[in-house]
């Protein structure tokens, strides 16, 4: 099962895992696969987030991703960040179109 | 063609990963150690709280180890990587891992040590991989050892003394045959061992002799995986029992190091197989 993380809800991969799923790829090398694109997404988000934030709100952003309480990570993002969402969607967006960059040039190269 | 396009993809999105990772300690260093520092408090209300550091990378591929970038941190932070990964994977309940889990589990430890870990070798597993464990007492080295003569420094004694001479001997009996023959090897044994619930393997009894040779003294990782902390120990004794509620037994000094506890505050471990044929691996503590 794939973990849920605060931005699961506008964070969608599963474009990139059905190009992963056409694949000729054993069980094991496709899961594995798509847990590198979501530690890529998440450590992009991360970087995002901390990126927008004050030292003490990174604390406090972090206190609260760290006890899992999504409702509070969004409340308090919502608080200091303007368009935090958008940001957050606009930076996944990039990535993953990066990411199917890769996918599609691994098809060209086969 | 399968392993073509998986090697391409698995480079380039690695690479990328260990990018990404460097660019986050890099710029905000000072919250993630803050946050190294503060972890314990922080998992306190929830085990999964750390994966905020690392999303979860499962590598199927143990002879393959994800390059990582926590090589390019300080040495501090690897525990916290360590502990963020196994977060990502243990269960909330402690309960036996699914063969799934346990493979998860085995490369991130063996990427995390540099060593072989795993659930199952020669054909042999626990009855689980993910336990409670107990405090055990101190075990006879050799015929005569007794508090008085167990401990090599004053530090030692005042640390250990407290937590007593086990009444019965551990299960290959003693260490050495005496004092003298005692070796920096059979201290270390002791010093460092488990009590396994060998008797719940699967054959244990149609094959008894095979699983006793084989568990004698075999070398284990324990991990707190609360704390990042971990012990290289060997099997010297059969037990808890299962009536205890428990599912594993530490030496004083390997409960000491993992910061676990008896009673109503035990607390969870992770022991897997070490593959270390040529008796390389020394025991005792093991830093990622």
């Amino acid at each position: 099962m794939r973990k849920k993380y605060f931005y699961t809800h506008i964070v969608d991969t599963s474009t990139l895992s059905l190009e992963i799923g056409d694949m000729d790829l054993t069980p094991k090398e496709r899961l594995h696969l798509i847990s590198l694109i979501d530690s890529n997404i998440h450590h992009e988000i991360l970087d995002l987030v901390l990126s927008e934030l004050n030292s003490e709100d990174k604390k406090i952003f972090l206190t609260h991703l760290a006890s899992e309480d999504h409702d509070k990570v969004w409340k308090f993002l919502n608080e200091k960040v303007e368009n935090i969402e958008e940001k957050i969607k606009k930076t996944a967006e990039d990535l993953k179109r990066e990411l199917y960059k890769d996918i599609k040039e691994t098809k060209v190269r086969s | 063609m399968t392993q073509s396009h998986y090697k391409f993809l698995r480079d380039r999105w690695r690479a990328r990963h260990q990018d990404l990772q460097r660019k986050l300690w890099s710029k905000h260093r000072e919250s993630l150690e803050w946050l190294s520092n503060n972890y314990r408090q922080l998992v306190a209300g929830s085990f999964g709280g750390l994966m905020l550091l690392t999303g979860q990378i499962s590598n199927p591929f143990p002879s393959l180890p994800i390059a990582n970038a926590q090589s390019t941190v300080p040495k501090m932070d690897k525990k916290v990587f360590l502990i963020s990964d196994l977060a990502l994977i243990l269960p909330k309940d402690v309960r036996p891992l699914e063969i799934e889990e346990e493979e998860k589990i085995s490369d991130i430890l063996s990427r995390t040590y540099g060593i072989i870990i795993t659930a199952e070798l020669e054909g042999k597993r626990l009855d689980r991989s993910y336990g409670l464990i107990g405090a055990e007492q101190h075990l006879a080295r050799f015929p005569g050892d007794n508090l008085s003569s167990h401990f090599d420094s004053d530090e030692d004694r005042k640390l250990y003394w407290q937590q007593g001479m086990a009444p019965g001997l551990g299960a290959w009996i003693y260490f050495a045959p005496s004092k003298e023959a005692l070796t920096e090897l059979g201290k270390d044994r002791e010093r460092y061992y488990i009590a396994a619930q060998i008797f719940l393997s699967k054959d244990f009894n149609s094959r008894f002799a095979e699983y006793r040779d084989f568990y004698k003294y075999r070398k284990m990782l324990v991990v707190n995986p609360n704390n990042g902390r971990a012990v290289v120990a060997d099997i010297a004794d059969a037990g808890p029992r299962e009536s205890t509620g428990k599912h594993l037994g530490g030496s004083p000094e390997v409960m000491h190091y993992l910061e676990r506890v008896d009673g109503s505050l035990k607390g969870s471990v992770l022991y897997f197989f070490i593959d270390d044929p040529d008796g390389k691996i020394k025991l005792g503590p093991i830093s990622p």
